[in-house]
């Protein structure tokens, strides 16, 4: 009687925690899973969730089939857990000519399942209970969730808005950091800082100045820097993205990471890498190991080959990094115009592929419900791809809970479309200004 | 040493030059005081960098060894397969991301397979999550339901990943080992066994979960349903649940049968089944894998997975769909690649251990799986003189590939600390390889002998 009486205070002892571990607490919740929803269902115009809808180049498709026809049956095997060494080479190569520095692709770049799964690496493997990550505000949504999960708090500070005295479209250089601000978030407990340049959602590029005085924060209370710079070849108007780590002192403390999907347009290969130094990269093979240990071979093969021929072409006008960028300021400069039309006003970024957009004059469209628990922007949103059919995605989708509600009249457009649905969103557009104004 | 300008240009040389002495001075002084704490991995990996992969496929890399080592096919994966992949590359849409939880084609096709094996409905959206390979599977599984304070039941030998993916998840590994029945002499992986007692003994009130693998990396051991009885017993009555990898699903040999344990009474409820296209189509490269289970256990391994990589790539899943749908409709046909694949194998498995038992090892005959494992002790290879830190199958492993460029694993890599001295005696050969491979194999066993 004695041994059941016990089991049964074990078994309700367990039965009364919950199934899941506690590391999930508060990171259920993702904004894509209800708006990629409402985008399939809804739009006529998808400028929500950020891919392209134009075609992958065809070299770098041309280099996955060729793979598969001509290559080795053994690349349906597993290649090195750590990066396909024809990626891994090329990568080296690559980032040692915008380093200015040798790297070993042994041990200085590992390859990831996509950008996201290397933002997972970093937070896994240096970032511990107690550690405080600063983020800046508006951030990439993930970064959130992952330092919570790795029993990180995160620390927010806001980029803000200094619109232009002469009434021009504000451009997303005008939101700043205040370096005030910004060093009284650092403390002994502060592990690292999240950077994000060319910025998502905003689209700001951060610039040497900018980057300088987080360098020497880094440096005065050495903290570690997470750099995701995945739009690093999407940059505007000659402006050039400025890589942190070849800053001073900035090198052996900051982790790169980066994207196939971005670079070349394939968000579905999920290729992504990180590149820094050893002793930081050691740890974050050790959570690549213990959690996928490989990445798919033959996109990695592709990707490796696209790579080569970039590196060939580095800095010539055929160049993909050069043309991507000249065709996305087309369309962002079309979209800015079409957005401005109708008096949605535009946050013209200066990198990325999303713009920021300030819908204000919209509002009377979707009334304000101060009893509802969702920020302004959100319902703006969902009404506008049930209604209107135009899919973006609400800003306050990438603030901290405690700021959701300081920027709720602003929504984000992805401009990686092609013509066709560019259209579509203006004729959309034009359509909803003449009922305005009926 | 803040300086609070609010114009970030510099203002000519000497502000430069004033900024960068200020800067030199404070990288020193931090670099000095605190950069070795700061750049010190995390608590969650200590002591997981090391790892038996990274130590043997460098040894084995050298093309001039014989590779039974790594569990990688060298055959072809089918030829239909490799067509779908063509096909999927050269769809545009399928270049760009698709839904984060499992490819809807994917998702609809693994559920109607399983359904047939399984017995009952299987919902494609709230029951499957699909991983970047059974290893993310895993991953996934432990992150979303193991914590510190709980216990893991882990079977020796086991797959060596479960234990430092257990320890990151700040738990308990609490091994137990297969015992061989027959005081050593075993013929056949049904010989190892584990004592019902011993594993009661290890459940108690912190079990939060017990890992099977069925078929059994690296014995070959498939559980019989008696077997999967006692274990399904023992988590009823303690309330653990059950994660069951069983990648090797597909691979049993004549008179065996695998056996889900989620199909037993009350089991469904409590286990995580995770499955591998790398083992199911000899496609280890496309690593995607899946859990399927209960939606209040799925829903949490959908919670890490989006918060981990979030999707996984699309024309590999369409690709994996499109085998599949060929594969579900000939299920009855015995030419269904899950069958025809173990047949394949199993003539491969015969005269692996023909060749062993010529050189005069003992290989341990499994009843799936593609692995099997060699008492090499009869041997009588005297390692003593080598470096003594390491187990006797790590020297001896060493010893085959240097002096006869044939590879293997060695057992005490699959290991807890207890048992080592129990195993080490054994090595695993992988016998998924073509016949080449096989005949360069058997030139070295039979030439073993001959100095």
């Amino acid at each position: 009687v004695k041994a059941s009486n016990s089991l049964s205070f074990s078994l309700q002892a367990k039965m009364s925690r919950p199934v899941q571990a506690r590391r999930l607490e508060g990171i259920d919740k993702n904004i894509w899973v209800e708006f990629v929803k409402l985008a399939a269902a809804y739009s006529k115009a998808n400028l929500g969730q950020g891919f392209p809808d134009f075609p992958a180049p065809d070299f770098l498709t041309e280099a996955f089939t060729r793979a598969l026809s001509e290559g080795n049956h053994m690349l349906h095997q597993y290649t090195r857990a750590f990066g396909h060494p024809p990626l891994v080479k090329v990568l080296a190569q690559f980032f040692e000519k915008l380093l200015g520095r040798d790297l070993d692709p042994m041990t200085n770049v590992m390859v990831t399942v996509g950008a996201y799964q290397a933002l997972f690496c970093c937070f896994q493997a240096l970032v511990d209970e107690g550690d405080e990550v600063i983020i800046i505000e508006p951030f990439f949504d993930c970064y959130e969730p992952m330092v919570k999960m790795a029993g990180g708090t995160p620390v927010f500070v806001s980029l803000r808005p200094n619109p232009p005295k002469d009434g021009k479209l504000m451009s997303s250089a005008d939101w700043q950091l205040d370096p005030a601000e910004l060093a009284s978030k650092f403390n002994e407990r502060t592990k690292a800082i999240v950077l994000n340049s060319p910025n998502n959602p905003l689209g700001k590029v951060f610039s040497r100045g900018e980057l300088g005085l987080i360098a020497e924060l880094c440096v005065k209370h050495d903290v570690l820097c997470i750099s995701d710079e995945v739009y690093e070849w999407l940059v505007y108007d000659g402006k050039q993205h400025i890589r942190i780590a070849s800053l001073q002192g900035m090198w052996d403390r900051t982790v790169i990471i980066g994207s196939a999907g971005k670079t070349f347009s394939a968000t579905g290969w999920k290729v992504g890498w990180v590149v820094g130094p050893n002793r930081l990269l050691q740890h974050l093979r050790t959570v690549h190991q213990n959690s996928v240990y490989h990445c798919a071979t033959i996109a990695q093969e592709a990707v490796a080959q696209g790579f080569q021929r970039e590196l060939m072409l580095y800095g010539k006008p055929e160049s993909y990094f050069v043309q991507l960028p000249k065709e996305l300021q087309q369309k962002r400069d079309w979209l800015v115009q079409s957005l401005d039309g109708v008096g949605m006003k535009p946050i013209v970024p200066e990198g990325t592929y999303f713009l920021v957009a300030d819908i204000s004059q919209f509002k009377s469209d979707v009334p304000d419900a101060p009893n509802s628990d969702e920020p302004y922007d959100y319902r703006f949103a969902k009404w506008m791809v049930k209604n209107k059919g135009l899919a973006a995605i609400p800003l306050s989708a990438f603030y901290s809970n405690a700021h959701k509600n300081n920027y709720t009249n602003f929504i984000r457009f992805c401009f990686a479309k092609e013509e066709a649905t560019l259209k579509a969103a203006n004729d959309i557009l034009q359509k909803w200004k003449q009922e305005k104004t009926s | 040493m803040f300086l609070a300008s609010q114009n970030f240009c510099c203002h000519g040389i000497r502000t430069c030059q004033l900024r960068t002495d200020l800067l030199s001075r404070s990288i020193k002084h931090s670099a000095f005081a605190t950069m070795p704490f700061r750049h010190k991995n995390t608590r969650r990996i200590e002591g997981l960098d090391s790892n038996v992969w990274v130590e043997f496929t460098k040894v084995a890399a050298d093309p001039s060894i014989v590779n039974l080592g790594q569990g990688l096919p060298d055959i072809s994966p089918p030829s239909y397969v490799k067509e779908e992949l063509a096909k999927a590359a050269a769809a545009d849409r399928l270049n760009q991301y698709t839904r984060g939880f499992g490819h809807p084609s994917l998702v609809k096709a693994l559920s109607q397979v399983y359904e047939q094996v399984c017995g009952r409905k299987i919902d494609p959206l709230t029951d499957i999550l699909v991983t970047v390979g059974a290893y993310g599977s895993l991953f996934s599984t432990i992150q979303a339901l193991i914590e510190e304070g709980d216990e893991v039941i882990i079977i020796e030998p086991f797959f060596d990943c479960y234990e430092p993916m257990v320890k990151m998840a700040g738990a308990k590994p609490v091994f137990i080992p297969l015992r061989c029945k027959n005081d050593g002499n075993s013929a056949s992986s049904a010989d190892w066994v584990l004592d019902p007692a011993e594993l009661a003994n290890r459940f108690n009130s912190k079990t939060k979960a017990i890992i099977l693998n069925t078929p059994h990396n690296p014995i070959g051991k498939v559980f019989t349903r008696e077997e999967l009885q006692v274990i399904a017993d023992l988590c009823i009555k303690h309330d653990t649940l059950c994660i069951s990898d069983e990648v090797y699903e597909w691979l049993v040999y004549k008179g065996n049968k695998h056996i889900k344990i989620a199909t037993l009474p009350g089991m469904w409820e409590r286990t995580v089944t995770i499955g591998s296209a790398g083992k199911t189509y000899s496609v280890t490269g496309w690593k995607l894998g899946w859990s399927i289970g209960p939606e209040y256990l799925i829903k949490h391994l959908q919670v890490v997975h989006q918060n981990t990589l979030y999707t996984c790539p699309t024309p590999l899943q369409e690709a994996l769909a499109q085998a599949f749908w060929i594969d579900y409709k000939r299920m009855d046909d015995p030419d269904c690649y899950f069958y025809s694949l173990s047949r394949e194998l199993e003539s491969k498995r015969d005269r692996m251990a023909q060749l062993l038992k010529e050189a005069g090892l003992k290989p341990v005959i499994p009843d799936g799986g593609y692995f099997m494992i060699v008492d090499v002790s009869t041997l009588n290879v005297d390692l003593s003189d080598v470096d003594e830190k390491q187990p006797y199958d790590y020297k001896f492993v060493k010893w085959m590939i240097a002096s006869k460029k044939l590879s293997a694993i060695p057992l005490s890599a699959f290991c807890g600390p207890e048992t080592k001295k129990q195993f080490e005696k054994y090595i695993r050969f992988c016998f998924i390889k073509k016949d080449s491979t096989l005949d360069a194999a058997e030139v070295i066993l039979k030439n073993w002998n001959k100095q």
